[in-house]
């Protein structure tokens, strides 16, 4: 098993505020699988995200990936474990508005020894042709694919989306979630995807429900489709 | 690969082109001044140090009531001393007001520096001292008049014993205006006058190591006290103790801690101001740098890409302020000195310290200050700073305000909150420029004031000391003695004057009878004693010591003076009791042969100190003034400008609302302008406090004392600048906040 989580708590807030976000989560992920985390605002999907993504930490429970668990490491360990392994794609594309595409992509083949070829990438996330324009002069989806490139070029073993396709619209959305999987095929990168998206899941290997901080389904999709295929 | 992070160093510069350039310039100029300033002192210094021997500068000089035979001579020789005679006579000049100390042509030692000019061939002939002739207008060629003689001026020099132009070395300063040294032909000064001083140089034959260490003062002592046995002598003056010989130097590398520290003040002000622009880009961008330590960047090298920029403006603006600094500033400050001290020829020197001090430790505190600030800010955890979360502190509620104030005032009051560190560095900036401010306007009107007090509270208008008892038929003539007592107890020492005033006199009205002794206003505020304290004082040329006890204190606020009856005086001096040394008088004595007239102690000798130091430092108060200027804008620009960059969602969504742009200036401008003139109010006291600290400490250094009066104007005159400064301030902030689009509120945020 590839990613194990094993008896995840974490809660926040104390006193008559502390709400139990997490109450006990258990699951596995297979290496090169597709995982959606399903769930309504409040579930603790993006928690569990980060907690897989070492950065935030749970209460108790722990998290091992290819045998090593992100608990026994520490600030400087969790540091070097994300520089080597993941890749991270928020909502909000969080590219540095002073470098341009192709910078803001070659930041993240700065951490990797063995990057992906920056302009080969670009050219796979259609993007070399704006290359040299700033991340405001693009639409919000070539903002998102930029995103996708930083992540993904530095080849890394896992990639952690963060409802990726929460800011755009329904024909972006599609267009970033193909290329995922696109890149997910190509590079062999495990992808844990957080969505409240329920259409999403049917692009999955794997679909983990979460509601009130527990697992309510976890089960292998059969009937995966491509993210072309996806309708809502 | 190359850190990508990397290529938007010099576009963030670039981004902020407007921010970096005020520092820029600030540091460039600030390095540029402090470093000219130190490579001057260093160079003038080094060619001074090494003027003593090039010149063969004296041990000491004494002068004798009157010219001593061969037999004294040698017998004084006997003590492993050379003496050589430094004769000289002093002459008021005719057609302008100044007395000329004329030296004969000087071989052996105290050999003068031939700057312009030859050296006087012709029994009409003088060589004149560079600044006395500079400051009375007078240039190799020139002719001009001296005890009736026409002399003319062929050539300009510096003499090594008198590179500042002390006329008495009890004097609080020296007098380049109304006081110069000259030399003639033997000839020439065996021509020009009668009244000769009788002064000999001496060179010890085994020198002491330190020529103004412990050896020197007890070989200095031990000579002294063996020339009293074998001669009159009325002057006493050790190379150690000469302020016309050791003043300049000290002076050239006395400023240095002040300047240095000055530096290091302001730097730490620039390196907040920097730390507080950092955060706030930082803040900015929270959510990128959460994203690049999600990805793997580790802390370290974000630390190192923000404190970049700063570093990289920081150590541009010291390189070009070290270029400046060895080109213009130094020039500019070389002429600073040359305009107060009588210095020989110099080299400009490569200072390595200086560079250490203006390059590196600056780029040193700057670094640490921004390091700090940086690991503390960088040490939130990577999901805070993608939610944006940066605060260490989670505030559980909303700070309360009374609804009964004003939504306005309400909104103003969290505007102020939020800013509070901005505000507080605000607050810091304005102290700081604002002593600055108030050191460089209160220069002026405090010397005239110094003057004023001198001129109301001087003991007589005419003040004679005597060769010899002569007596006057003036009725206005008062009888009185005068001498001076050292001071004890620290390692500086003064000459204090100690005055015996007879019974009842119409100069001094101070009850003195039964041995009672008053000290000055202006004794009592330099050493802090009050009445009952109890002093101690030691004889000028002798062991002898005098323990006395307060019995009051005399209004006299710019004089250094003891007082005590006639009789008490000569009591303690060993004198006969009818002992008197000369006159007070506010009337002229005209009945006195002037050969009997040893000094003459009038306005002019006074005043001299306070003009010698408007002369002097006038110009480097205009350094103060601008430099107060620049940092008090600087520090509100920066900082009141990252107030608004921090608010310009808000205030998009204000433009959005319907509010109008004075409303908006209203809450995000007035804010900073009430803090600004809050700060510059509660700044005055503090100024005033840190002011007379600054002042006691330098005036305790100096000999003499200059009380420190500030003005009430002054301050006002602060506040005003302060208000005007700001107001050119606000005309650049509100370019800020017309800047701010509409489209600002649109933007995301998480």
């Amino acid at each position: 098993m590839f990613i194990k989580i094993s008896g995840i708590k974490k809660h926040f807030g104390e006193g008559e505020s502390r709400v139990e976000v997490l109450k006990g989560i258990d699951a596995e992920i297979e290496k090169g699988e597709i995982c959606v985390l399903l769930g309504p605002s409040g579930s603790g999907k993006s928690t569990l995200l980060n907690i897989i993504g070492g950065i935030d930490n749970a209460d108790s429970g722990y998290i091992q990936i290819g045998g090593e668990k992100t608990e026994d490491m520490n600030e400087k360990a969790l540091t070097l474990y994300r520089r080597e392994h993941l890749g991270y794609i928020f909502q909000m594309y969080n590219l540095i508005p002073n470098l341009n595409i192709k910078e803001n992509v070659e930041i993240g083949a700065y951490l990797s020894s063995n990057p992906l070829d920056v302009d080969e990438l670009l050219k796979v996330l259609g993007l070399y042709e704006h290359r040299h324009k700033l991340p405001n002069q693009l639409s919000g989806g070539q903002q998102q694919r930029t995103a996708i490139g930083r992540a993904i070029v530095k080849n890394p073993d896992i990639l952690l989306c963060d409802e990726p396709t929460g800011a755009l619209d329904y024909n972006t959305s599609k267009e970033i979630l193909k290329l995922i999987e696109e890149l997910n095929k190509k590079y062999g990168s495990t992808v844990i995807m957080v969505t409240h998206n329920d259409a999403i899941k049917n692009m999955a290997d794997r679909v983990i429900k979460l509601r009130d901080g527990v697992i309510r389904k976890n089960y292998k999709n059969e009937t995966k489709i491509t993210a072309s295929e996806l309708d809502w | 690969m190359k850190n990508p992070l990397n290529k938007r160093i010099f576009r963030a510069i670039k981004g902020e082109a407007g921010k970096y350039l005020v520092i820029f310039l600030f540091m460039t100029a600030l390095v540029g001044v402090v470093s000219g300033f130190l490579i001057a002192g260093e160079s003038l210094k080094t060619a001074y140090d090494l003027s003593f021997e090039k010149y063969n500068v004296e041990d000491g000089n004494f002068e004798l009531a009157e010219k001593a035979d061969s037999n004294i001579i040698s017998s004084i020789e006997e003590e492993s001393v050379t003496l050589y005679e430094n004769f000289y006579v002093e002459e008021d000049t005719d057609g302008f007001e100044s007395t000329l100390r004329i030296f004969s042509n000087r071989k052996d030692v105290n050999q003068e520096c031939l700057l312009s000019g030859t050296m006087p061939e012709a029994e009409n002939e003088i060589v004149l001292d560079r600044l006395y002739a500079k400051n009375n207008d007078m240039s190799v060629g020139d002719s001009f008049s001296v005890a009736g003689k026409s002399l003319k001026v062929t050539g300009i020099v510096a003499l090594p014993d008198y590179s500042a132009l002390f006329q008495n070395n009890t004097d609080f300063m020296f007098d380049n205006i109304k006081f110069g040294v000259s030399v003639m032909t033997d000839d020439g000064f065996a021509e020009i006058g009668d009244n000769i001083h009788y002064s000999y140089s001496w060179k010890y034959d085994t020198p002491p190591a330190d020529p103004n260490g412990k050896e020197a003062k007890d070989m200095a002592e031990d000579f002294m006290k063996s020339i009293s046995t074998k001669a009159p002598l009325i002057n006493f003056i050790p190379r150690f103790s000469s302020n016309a010989i050791k003043f300049a130097g000290e002076d050239l590398g006395g400023d240095r801690v002040m300047v240095l520290t000055l530096m290091y003040i302001l730097i730490v002000i620039i390196a907040f101001v920097f730390a507080i622009t950092t955060s706030n880009t930082i803040s900015r961008e929270a959510n990128v740098i959460g994203t690049l330590r999600a990805s793997g960047y580790t802390k370290l090298e974000l630390i190192r890409h923000y404190m970049t920029p700063p570093l990289i403006v920081l150590l541009i603006a010291a390189i070009v302020g070290n270029i400046l600094g060895y080109t213009l500033f130094k020039n500019v400050m070389v002429a600073q000195y040359l305009g107060s001290y009588s210095l020989v020829s110099y080299k400009t020197l490569w200072n390595a310290t200086a560079f250490i001090e203006t390059t590196v430790v600056p780029i040193v505190i700057m670094t640490l200050i921004n390091f700090f600030m940086l690991v503390r800010a960088f040490s939130l955890s990577p999901l805070k700073f993608i939610r944006r979360d940066l605060k260490r502190r989670q505030k559980k509620k909303a700070f309360k305000l009374n609804t009964k104030i004003k939504i306005m005032t309400r909104f103003k009051l969290r505007v102020i909150f939020q800013n509070i560190p901005n505000y507080i560095t605000i607050f810091v900036g304005i102290l700081f420029s604002g002593i600055i401010l108030v050191f460089g306007t209160m220069f002026g009107p405090l010397l005239d004031n110094v003057e004023e007090e001198t001129l109301a509270n001087m003991i007589a208008s005419h003040q004679y000391i005597l060769k010899m008892p002569t007596e006057t038929e003036n009725a206005d003539a008062e009888k009185y003695c005068i001498s001076s007592l050292k001071t004890t107890g620290n390692d500086f020492t003064e000459d204090i004057s100690i005055y015996g005033i007879v019974d009842n006199s119409k100069y001094i009205t101070a009850d003195l009878s039964g041995g009672k002794v008053y000290i000055s206003s202006a004794y009592s505020d330099k050493y802090g004693l009050k009445k009952g304290d109890t002093f101690t004082m030691k004889e000028e040329f002798d062991d002898k010591t005098h323990r006395l006890n307060i019995d009051g204190i005399y209004d006299n606020p710019a004089t250094l003076a003891i007082f005590v009856s006639r009789n008490k005086f000569n009591e303690m001096f060993g004198n006969e009791a009818d002992y008197y040394s000369g006159y007070l008088s506010d009337q002229e004595i005209a009945d006195i042969d002037e050969n009997l007239i040893s000094a003459e102690i009038t306005e002019n000798d006074y005043t001299k100190s306070s003009r010698q130091l408007k002369q002097s430092m006038g110009n480097m108060m205009v350094i103060f003034w601008i430099l107060g200027v620049a940092v008090f804008m600087l520090v509100i620009y920066l900082l009141a400008k990252i107030i608004i960059e921090k608010n310009a969602q808000s205030i998009s969504m204000t433009k959005i609302l319907g509010y109008n742009k004075k409303e908006i200036d209203r809450i995000y401008i007035h804010t900073t302008t009430i803090v600004t003139i809050l700060s510059l109010i509660v700044s005055l006291p503090l100024i005033d406090v840190a002011l007379n600290w600054i002042w006691h400490q330098m005036m305790s250094e100096f000999t003499g004392w200059i009380p420190c009066v500030i003005q009430w104007d002054i301050y006002l005159k602060v506040v005003v600048i302060g208000i005007v400064t700001y107001a050119l301030v606000v005309l650049l902030l509100r370019r800020q906040t017309d800047r701010v689009s509409l489209s600002d509120a649109l933007k995301n945020v998480e």
